[in-house]
C-alpha cells in the first residue's frame, strides 16, 4: 500500500479551498499553511504571465509530496521525521524534534515544511478542526501529515473532501483500482523537481 | 563579522607585552599558572561576555526563536554559518602539531601544545554553536537514545565529540611524554589517530551540506575536501595570529624559522583553497545550465561582496606569504587575519547562497514566517541577501565566540603549554 495524491491542474481553479480545509482540520497556528496554492504565472499570487490575450496561468496547490525517497527522512538525526512502512506516509512527530530544521534544509520543496518560531498563536483562542489533529509545539518542525488521523479513521484528507472542483484525488497507489492510479495510468501527468530522485507520491495531471 | 574581531580583539589585547617580565617570574614562582593581570583581565571579560551571551541565549528560548531573523525558507543562519567557521578553526591547530609527529618530521618547535589548546577552544565554541541553534536543546539527549546513523547531522556530532575528546588526550598525552611519562610511540600513534579524526571532522561538516541533492549550491562531491583546505587555511591564520601574539607577550618563542615554515603552509593551504573554488564555479558555470545561476549569485548578485572580499582577502594572505621580504611578523599577522577573514566570508557564501536559490521558485501566500523580508514579498526578499542575522544572533553569537576566547585563555593560564625547556 502507498497512499498518495493525484491533483488535476485542468480543474484547479486556485480558490484556496482546499489549503482553508487544511488549516482548520488541522488546527494550524497563524501564520501557517502546510498546502499553499503557488500560481506558475507572473510575480504575484493570482496573476498571469505574458500578455492579454496570450497571458497563462496554472496553479500548483503544493503540499508534503510524501516522496517514495523522501530527502528529510535520511537527515532527520532522531528519527522524528520517518517513513510510515505501511503506508509510505512521511510522518512528523513533534515530540521528538529536536528542532535542528536539518530536514527543512534537506527537502527540495520550497516551503513544504514549516517550523513554530514562537509559541504557536491560534486567530481564535480556541482549537478547531479534529480532536485528533495533532497538537503544535513550539520550536518544532511540522508539515502536512496526510491527515493521518483522519486516513486512521478510513476517512479522506480534508483538503480532498473539501476540494469544490474535485480536482483533489487521493488512494491507494499501489492497488490498479483505485481512482488514483487509474488516473495516474491514463493521464498525462508530472511530478515536481522529478531530477532530485525523491519519487514524490504527488502527481500532478497535466 | 564585529563579534571575530573582538573576539581576536580579546586575545591580542590580553598580552602585553610591558606585562610579560613580570608574568615570567609568576611563572617562575608557580609553575601551573602563568600571567599577569591582563590575561585574568581577558578572561574576566570573556566570561562576562559568554554570561551574558547565555542570558540573551536563554531569552531566545523563552521568547522564541522567532526573535532571530531565521525563518522557514532561510531557516539556518548565522548560528550554523560559525559552526562552520569554528570547526574549521579547529583544523590549523590540531593538524600543525600532529602532522609532524605523525611523519616523523621537525615539528614547529615550542608552539605544539598552544596550537592544539586552540584547536580545543575552537571546537567548544563549535559544538556550542549548534546547541544554541537548536528549538529543543533539551531534548539533545535524544540523539544518543534515538541516534538515527544514516543522518550526516549524527555522523557530525559522534565524530565532532570524538575530536574534542581526542584533542585533549592528544594535550594530556604531549605533557606526559614531556615528563617521561608517554612514550614516543604512543605519542605518534595517538597523533595519526588525531589526524584522521581533524579530516574526517571536517568532511563530515561538509556532509551536513554536501550530501543534500535539494540546494544546488551545496550539492557537490568537493564540498569535503574543499571544507579540508578551508579549515587549514583559516585554522594555520589562527595559529599564526595566536602564537605571534603569545610570543609577543613572552610565553612561548616562536622563533623566525617556525614562522616562516607556517606562512609557506598557509600560502600553499590559501592557493589550494582558491584552486578548489575555481573547479567549482568552473563545473557550475560550463554547462550554462543551472549552475549558472550560483555563479552569477556569487560573482555578481547578492553575494557579491563575501565573495570578492574572499577573494580579494585570500590573495593578500598569499602575496604576503609568498613574497620574503613582506614576512614581517606585523605583516604576517595581517596575512593570518586576511585569511581567518576570508574563510568566513567563504562561510557566509555557503550558508546564504544555499537559501538564496529556492526550486519552487512560484508565487504563492507569504507570512511573517516565510521568509526574513517578508514584508516586501517572496521577490523584494531575495533581491538582496535573503537573510542577515537579527541583533539577538549577534549576541548570542558573541557570545560563543567569548565562550572559546575564555576557554583558550585558562588554558594558557593554568595548563603546562610552554615547552619544556622554558
Amino acid at each position: 500500500m502507498h497512499y498518495g495524491f493525484a491533483i488535476d491542474q485542468q480543474r484547479c481553479i486556485g480558490c484556496h479551498t482546499c489549503a482553508v480545509a487544511c488549516k482548520i482540520e488541522n488546527n494550524l497556528p497563524d501564520e501557517m499553511w502546510w498546502n499553499r496554492i503557488l500560481t506558475d504565472g507572473g510575480a504575484e499570487m493570482d496573476i498571469p504571465a505574458g500578455e492579454f490575450p496570450n497571458s497563462t496561468i496554472e496553479y500548483v496547490p503544493v503540499n508534503c509530496q510524501h516522496c517514495a525517497n523522501p530527502a528529510c527522512v535520511k537527515v532527520c538525526p532522531v528519527g522524528a521525521t520517518y517513513q510510515d512502512p505501511e503506508t509510505g506516509i512521511v510522518r512528523q512527530d513533534a515530540d521528538k524534534c529536536i528542532g535542528c530544521r536539518m530536514c527543512v534544509a534537506a527537502c527540495p520543496y520550497t516551503g513544504v515544511r514549516s517550523f513554530n518560531w514562537e509559541e504557536p498563536q491560534f486567530m481564535l483562542g480556541m482549537d478547531l478542526g479534529d480532536a485528533d489533529a495533532p497538537k503544535h509545539q513550539k520550536h518544532t518542525v511540522e508539515k502536512c501529515t496526510m491527515c493521518w488521523h483522519r486516513v486512521a479513521k478510513g476517512e479522506e484528507p480534508a483538503c480532498v473532501e473539501a476540494c469544490p472542483g474535485r480536482a483533489r484525488i487521493w488512494g491507494d497507489l499501489d492497488d490498479p483500482e483505485s481512482d488514483v492510479a487509474k488516473l495516474v495510468a491514463s493521464r498525462s501527468k508530472k511530478q515536481l523537481l522529478p531530477e532530485k530522485g525523491t519519487n514524490p507520491s504527488v502527481y500532478y495531471l497535466v | 563579522m564585529s563579534d571575530i574581531n573582538n573576539g581576536v580583539g580579546v586575545i591580542d589585547d590580553d598580552f602585553n607585552p610591558a606585562a610579560a617580565p613580570k608574568a615570567r617570574e609568576a611563572a617562575g614562582a608557580r609553575a601551573a599558572a602563568w600571567g599577569g593581570k591582563g590575561l585574568a583581565v581577558g578572561i574576566g571579560v570573556s566570561a562576562l561576555i559568554a554570561a551574558v551571551g547565555i542570558v540573551l541565549w536563554v531569552m531566545q528560548l523563552s521568547g522564541g526563536m522567532v526573535q532571530t531573523a531565521m525563518r522557514n525558507l532561510d531557516s539556518w543562519g548565522l548560528y550554523i554559518t560559525m559552526f562552520m567557521f569554528f570547526v574549521g578553526l579547529s583544523a590549523g591547530g590540531l593538524i600543525i602539531s600532529s602532522v609532524p609527529k605523525a611523519f616523523g618530521i621537525r615539528g614547529f618547535g615550542g608552539i605544539s601544545k598552544v596550537a592544539v589548546m586552540s584547536s580545543i577552544a575552537a571546537t567548544v565554541a563549535a559544538i556550542a554553536f549548534v546547541v544554541v541553534d537548536l528549538g529543543q536543546p533539551l531534548r539533545l539527549w535524544e540523539l544518543f537514545a534515538y541516534s538515527n546513523l544514516g543522518s550526516p547531522l549524527m555522523w557530525d556530532i559522534i565524530v565532532l565529540g570524538t575530536y574534542l575528546i581526542l584533542s585533549c588526550v592528544y594535550l594530556w598525552a604531549q605533557v606526559q611524554n614531556e615528563k617521561g611519562k608517554v612514550s614516543h610511540t604512543a605519542l605518534r600513534v595517538i597523533s595519526v589517530v588525531a589526524l584522521v579524526c581533524a579530516v574526517l571532522v571536517h568532511s563530515v561538516t561538509a556532509w551536513i551540506f554536501g550530501l543534500q541533492q535539494g540546494r544546488e549550491m551545496w550539492h557537490t562531491a568537493l564540498l569535503a575536501p574543499w571544507f579540508v583546505s578551508s579549515a587549514l587555511v583559516c585554522g594555520t591564520g589562527l595559529v599564526l595570529a595566536v602564537c605571534a601574539g603569545l610570543s609577543r607577550a613572552g610565553y612561548i618563542e616562536f622563533g623566525r624559522d617556525s614562522q616562516v615554515k607556517l606562512a609557506k603552509l598557509l600560502a600553499v593551504f590559501v592557493l589550494v583553497d582558491l584552486y578548489f573554488f575555481g573547479c567549482d564555479l568552473l563545473t557550475e558555470a560550463f554547462p550554462a545550465a543551472g549552475g549558472m545561476e550560483v555563479v552569477a549569485m556569487l560573482t555578481s548578485g547578492p553575494l557579491a561582496p563575501f565573495f570578492w572580499g574572499e577573494i580579494v582577502l585570500c590573495a593578500v594572505a598569499a602575496v604576503i606569504c609568498l613574497v620574503p621580504s613582506l614576512r614581517t611578523t606585523p605583516l604576517l599577522v595581517v596575512a593570518s587575519v586576511a585569511a581567518i577573514l576570508a574563510i568566513l566570508c567563504k562561510r557566509v557564501q555557503l550558508l546564504v547562497g544555499g537559501f538564496q536559490l529556492t526550486n519552487l521558485d512560484l508565487a504563492g501566500p507569504v507570512t511573517p514566517a516565510t521568509v526574513t523580508g517578508w514584508e516586501s514579498g517572496l521577490q523584494g526578499a531575495y533581491t538582496g541577501m535573503v537573510y542577515w542575522p537579527a541583533p539577538i544572533e549577534w549576541g548570542v553569537a558573541l557570545g560563543v565566540v567569548a565562550l572559546g576566547v575564555m576557554i583558550f585563555l585558562l588554558g594558557v593560564k593554568y595548563l603546562p603549554l610552554r615547552p619544556k625547556q622554558d
